[in-house]
Protein backbone atom coordinates (compact mmCIF):
# COMPACT_ATOMS: atom_id res chain seq x y z
CA UNK A 1 0.00 0.00 0.00
CA UNK A 2 1.22 3.42 -0.80
CA UNK A 3 2.02 5.80 2.08
CA UNK A 4 0.03 8.92 1.74
CA UNK A 5 2.83 11.57 1.09
CA UNK A 6 3.66 8.74 -2.08
CA UNK A 7 0.87 9.17 -3.07
CA UNK A 8 0.24 13.03 -3.22
CA UNK A 9 3.89 13.07 -4.96
CA UNK A 10 2.38 10.75 -7.44
CA UNK A 11 -0.93 12.85 -7.92
CA UNK A 12 0.88 15.80 -8.46
CA UNK A 13 3.63 14.68 -10.64
CA UNK A 14 1.14 13.20 -12.98
CA UNK A 15 -1.05 16.28 -13.06
CA UNK A 16 1.39 18.41 -13.64
CA UNK A 17 2.56 16.22 -16.34
CA UNK A 18 -0.95 15.94 -18.00
CA UNK A 19 -0.95 19.77 -17.57
CA UNK A 20 2.12 20.72 -19.88
CA UNK A 21 1.04 17.94 -22.46
CA UNK A 22 -2.03 19.50 -22.79
CA UNK A 23 -0.61 23.03 -22.67
CA UNK A 24 1.76 22.32 -25.38
CA UNK A 25 -0.79 21.16 -27.65
CA UNK A 26 -2.88 24.21 -26.88
CA UNK A 27 0.06 27.04 -26.97
CA UNK A 28 0.29 29.72 -29.14
CA UNK A 29 3.97 30.49 -28.61
CA UNK A 30 6.97 27.99 -29.30
CA UNK A 31 8.34 29.90 -26.54
CA UNK A 32 5.39 28.57 -24.10
CA UNK A 33 5.49 25.19 -25.32
CA UNK A 34 9.30 25.29 -24.32
CA UNK A 35 7.89 26.15 -21.07
CA UNK A 36 5.04 24.05 -21.07
CA UNK A 37 7.41 20.75 -22.04
CA UNK A 38 9.94 21.96 -18.81
CA UNK A 39 6.59 21.50 -16.66
CA UNK A 40 5.65 18.40 -18.30
CA UNK A 41 9.96 17.07 -17.84
CA UNK A 42 9.02 18.56 -13.68
CA UNK A 43 5.85 16.21 -13.30
CA UNK A 44 7.17 13.24 -14.72
CA UNK A 45 10.64 13.57 -12.41
CA UNK A 46 8.23 14.08 -9.38
CA UNK A 47 6.35 11.18 -10.65
CA UNK A 48 9.45 8.68 -11.27
CA UNK A 49 11.27 10.10 -7.80
CA UNK A 50 7.98 9.02 -5.91
CA UNK A 51 7.21 6.21 -7.09
CA UNK A 52 10.50 4.54 -5.68
CA UNK A 53 8.74 5.24 -1.85
CA UNK A 54 8.71 2.46 0.14
CA UNK A 55 10.76 -0.24 -1.12
CA UNK A 56 13.91 0.46 0.39
CA UNK A 57 16.85 2.46 -1.09
CA UNK A 58 15.14 4.31 -3.74
CA UNK A 59 18.20 4.24 -5.78
CA UNK A 60 16.92 3.30 -9.40
CA UNK A 61 13.98 5.39 -9.55
CA UNK A 62 17.00 7.90 -8.18
CA UNK A 63 19.39 7.22 -11.04
CA UNK A 64 16.23 7.36 -13.50
CA UNK A 65 15.34 10.61 -12.19
CA UNK A 66 18.74 11.67 -12.79
CA UNK A 67 18.85 10.77 -16.34
CA UNK A 68 15.54 12.46 -17.17
CA UNK A 69 16.75 15.56 -15.74
CA UNK A 70 19.91 15.70 -18.12
CA UNK A 71 17.70 14.71 -20.69
CA UNK A 72 15.61 17.04 -20.63
CA UNK A 73 17.45 19.97 -20.18
CA UNK A 74 19.30 19.20 -22.71
CA UNK A 75 16.34 18.37 -25.39
CA UNK A 76 15.32 21.91 -24.22
CA UNK A 77 18.66 23.53 -24.97
CA UNK A 78 17.93 22.31 -28.45
CA UNK A 79 14.87 23.16 -28.65
CA UNK A 80 15.49 26.73 -27.43
CA UNK A 81 18.05 26.45 -30.26
CA UNK A 82 15.95 25.87 -33.10
CA UNK A 83 13.49 28.39 -31.81
CA UNK A 84 16.03 30.99 -32.45
CA UNK A 85 16.84 30.06 -36.05
CA UNK A 86 13.00 29.95 -36.73
CA UNK A 87 12.96 33.16 -35.51
CA UNK A 88 15.75 34.64 -37.36
CA UNK A 89 14.03 32.80 -40.40
CA UNK A 90 10.19 33.82 -40.50
CA UNK A 91 10.38 36.76 -37.50
CA UNK A 92 7.33 34.88 -35.65
CA UNK A 93 7.07 32.45 -33.25
CA UNK A 94 3.57 31.76 -33.56
CA UNK A 95 3.06 28.30 -35.18
CA UNK A 96 0.60 29.17 -37.21
CA UNK A 97 1.61 31.72 -38.57
CA UNK A 98 5.25 29.88 -39.53
CA UNK A 99 2.80 27.12 -41.15
CA UNK A 100 1.36 30.07 -43.39
CA UNK A 101 4.31 31.59 -44.09
CA UNK A 102 6.21 27.94 -45.29
CA UNK A 103 3.32 27.46 -47.82
CA UNK B 1 2.56 13.50 9.74
CA UNK B 2 5.07 16.00 8.82
CA UNK B 3 5.95 14.27 5.37
CA UNK B 4 2.50 14.46 4.18
CA UNK B 5 2.32 17.91 5.34
CA UNK B 6 5.80 18.20 3.09
CA UNK B 7 4.22 16.56 0.38
CA UNK B 8 1.11 18.82 0.58
CA UNK B 9 3.04 22.01 0.84
CA UNK B 10 5.50 20.69 -2.11
CA UNK B 11 2.60 19.83 -4.50
CA UNK B 12 0.49 23.19 -3.41
CA UNK B 13 3.39 25.41 -4.43
CA UNK B 14 4.03 23.59 -7.36
CA UNK B 15 1.02 24.01 -8.84
CA UNK B 16 0.52 27.12 -7.89
CA UNK B 17 3.80 28.47 -9.56
CA UNK B 18 2.81 26.20 -12.43
CA UNK B 19 -0.37 27.77 -13.12
CA UNK B 20 0.87 31.36 -12.66
CA UNK B 21 3.59 29.89 -15.63
CA UNK B 22 1.11 28.72 -17.93
CA UNK B 23 -1.62 31.13 -17.33
CA UNK B 24 0.34 34.06 -17.54
CA UNK B 25 0.07 35.95 -20.42
CA UNK B 26 3.65 37.50 -20.04
CA UNK B 27 6.87 35.47 -21.07
CA UNK B 28 8.07 37.16 -18.09
CA UNK B 29 6.03 36.34 -15.72
CA UNK B 30 5.75 32.91 -17.23
CA UNK B 31 9.83 32.90 -16.64
CA UNK B 32 9.55 33.99 -13.13
CA UNK B 33 7.30 31.25 -11.92
CA UNK B 34 8.98 28.56 -13.80
CA UNK B 35 11.99 29.52 -11.69
CA UNK B 36 10.56 29.37 -8.67
CA UNK B 37 8.79 25.67 -9.92
CA UNK B 38 12.12 24.62 -10.20
CA UNK B 39 13.37 25.64 -6.95
CA UNK B 40 10.40 24.45 -5.32
CA UNK B 41 11.28 21.05 -6.95
CA UNK B 42 14.63 21.11 -5.70
CA UNK B 43 13.72 21.36 -2.34
CA UNK B 44 11.17 18.41 -2.46
CA UNK B 45 14.14 16.25 -3.43
CA UNK B 46 16.31 17.51 -0.76
CA UNK B 47 14.01 17.58 1.90
CA UNK B 48 13.13 13.59 0.84
CA UNK B 49 16.37 12.76 1.46
CA UNK B 50 18.56 13.09 -2.15
CA UNK B 51 20.84 16.30 -2.10
CA UNK B 52 22.28 15.30 -5.70
CA UNK B 53 18.85 15.47 -7.50
CA UNK B 54 17.70 18.50 -5.63
CA UNK B 55 21.11 20.30 -6.98
CA UNK B 56 20.96 18.96 -10.18
CA UNK B 57 17.95 20.53 -10.90
CA UNK B 58 18.29 23.30 -9.35
CA UNK B 59 21.25 24.00 -11.40
CA UNK B 60 20.16 22.83 -14.41
CA UNK B 61 16.62 24.04 -14.57
CA UNK B 62 16.52 27.14 -12.12
CA UNK B 63 20.28 28.26 -13.86
CA UNK B 64 20.97 27.27 -17.04
CA UNK B 65 17.57 26.59 -19.09
CA UNK B 66 15.93 29.88 -16.59
CA UNK B 67 19.16 32.12 -18.13
CA UNK B 68 18.78 30.36 -21.86
CA UNK B 69 15.16 30.73 -22.05
CA UNK B 70 15.91 34.96 -20.45
CA UNK B 71 18.73 34.89 -23.44
CA UNK B 72 16.31 33.58 -26.01
CA UNK B 73 13.54 35.87 -24.96
CA UNK B 74 15.66 39.02 -25.05
CA UNK B 75 16.80 37.53 -28.82
CA UNK B 76 13.49 37.41 -30.11
CA UNK B 77 11.92 40.43 -27.98
CA UNK B 78 8.75 37.93 -27.95
CA UNK B 79 8.00 40.13 -23.88
CA UNK B 80 9.03 43.14 -22.60
CA UNK B 81 10.77 42.43 -19.63
CA UNK B 82 9.60 45.37 -17.43
CA UNK B 83 8.45 44.82 -13.87
CA UNK B 84 5.04 43.76 -13.82
CA UNK B 85 6.44 40.43 -12.37
CA UNK B 86 6.48 42.17 -9.52
CA UNK B 87 3.19 40.73 -7.83
CA UNK B 88 4.24 37.47 -8.80
CA UNK B 89 7.50 37.55 -7.39
CA UNK B 90 5.89 38.96 -3.71
CA UNK B 91 3.32 36.35 -4.03
CA UNK B 92 5.70 33.08 -4.48
CA UNK B 93 8.69 34.45 -2.07
CA UNK B 94 6.36 33.96 1.16
CA UNK B 95 5.27 30.32 -0.28
CA UNK B 96 8.60 29.34 -0.97
CA UNK B 97 9.75 30.80 2.39
CA UNK B 98 7.51 28.75 4.28
CA UNK B 99 8.97 25.55 2.38
CA UNK B 100 12.14 25.87 2.88
CA UNK B 101 11.02 27.02 6.60
CA UNK B 102 9.02 23.30 7.45
CA UNK B 103 11.87 21.71 5.28
CA UNK B 104 14.62 23.15 7.39
CA UNK B 105 12.23 22.19 10.52
CA UNK B 106 11.80 18.43 9.60
CA UNK B 107 15.51 17.50 8.59
CA UNK B 108 16.80 19.56 11.80
CA UNK B 109 14.67 18.22 14.14
CA UNK B 110 14.74 14.57 13.15
CA UNK B 111 11.49 13.83 14.30
CA UNK B 112 10.76 13.75 10.01
CA UNK B 113 8.57 10.26 9.70
CA UNK B 114 8.21 9.26 6.78
CA UNK B 115 10.99 12.07 5.35
CA UNK B 116 14.73 10.90 5.29
CA UNK B 117 16.98 11.83 7.93
CA UNK B 118 19.99 11.44 5.37
CA UNK B 119 20.94 11.92 2.07
CA UNK B 120 21.42 9.23 -0.13
CA UNK B 121 23.25 11.28 -2.86
CA UNK B 122 26.32 9.36 -2.34
CA UNK B 123 24.48 6.01 -2.97
CA UNK B 124 22.77 7.16 -5.56
CA UNK B 125 26.52 8.05 -7.41
CA UNK B 126 27.93 4.76 -6.73
CA UNK B 127 24.53 2.64 -7.57
CA UNK B 128 25.03 4.61 -10.89
CA UNK B 129 28.74 4.23 -11.46
CA UNK B 130 28.86 0.62 -10.56
CA UNK B 131 25.72 -0.64 -11.97
CA UNK B 132 24.58 1.22 -14.54
CA UNK B 133 27.52 2.49 -16.72
CA UNK B 134 25.55 2.71 -19.89
CA UNK B 135 23.27 5.09 -18.69
CA UNK B 136 26.33 7.56 -17.62
CA UNK B 137 27.56 6.81 -21.03
CA UNK B 138 24.04 7.69 -23.12
CA UNK B 139 23.82 10.72 -20.95
CA UNK B 140 26.93 11.66 -22.20
CA UNK B 141 26.09 11.10 -25.92
CA UNK B 142 23.21 12.58 -25.64
CA UNK B 143 24.69 15.72 -23.88
CA UNK B 144 27.13 15.93 -26.68
CA UNK B 145 24.76 15.58 -29.40
CA UNK B 146 22.74 18.38 -27.71
CA UNK B 147 26.04 20.74 -27.90
CA UNK B 148 26.91 19.50 -31.49
CA UNK B 149 23.31 20.53 -32.25
CA UNK B 150 22.90 23.83 -30.78
CA UNK B 151 26.57 25.08 -31.49
CA UNK B 152 25.47 24.06 -35.39
CA UNK B 153 22.37 25.78 -35.06
CA UNK B 154 23.12 28.87 -33.50
CA UNK B 155 26.27 29.13 -35.93
CA UNK B 156 24.10 29.13 -39.10
CA UNK B 157 24.21 31.76 -41.07
CA UNK B 158 20.67 33.53 -42.48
Amino acid sequence: MMALDQTILMATGTALLFLGIASITISKNLLKSIMSFQVAVFGANLALFASGFGYGPRLLSDAFVVLSVLVGASVEAVGLAIIVVVYRKYGTLNPDEIRRLRR
Amino acid sequence: MESELVALLISGALFVTVAVSLLSTKVSNSLIALFYASIVLGIGFTVYGDGLLGLLTMITFAGAISVLLLSVVLITGESKLDLGARRVALGAIPLAAAIGGISLLTVFSGQSGGLATSDSSLAVLNFLWTLRPWDLLILIVVFAGSMVAIVSLLGREE
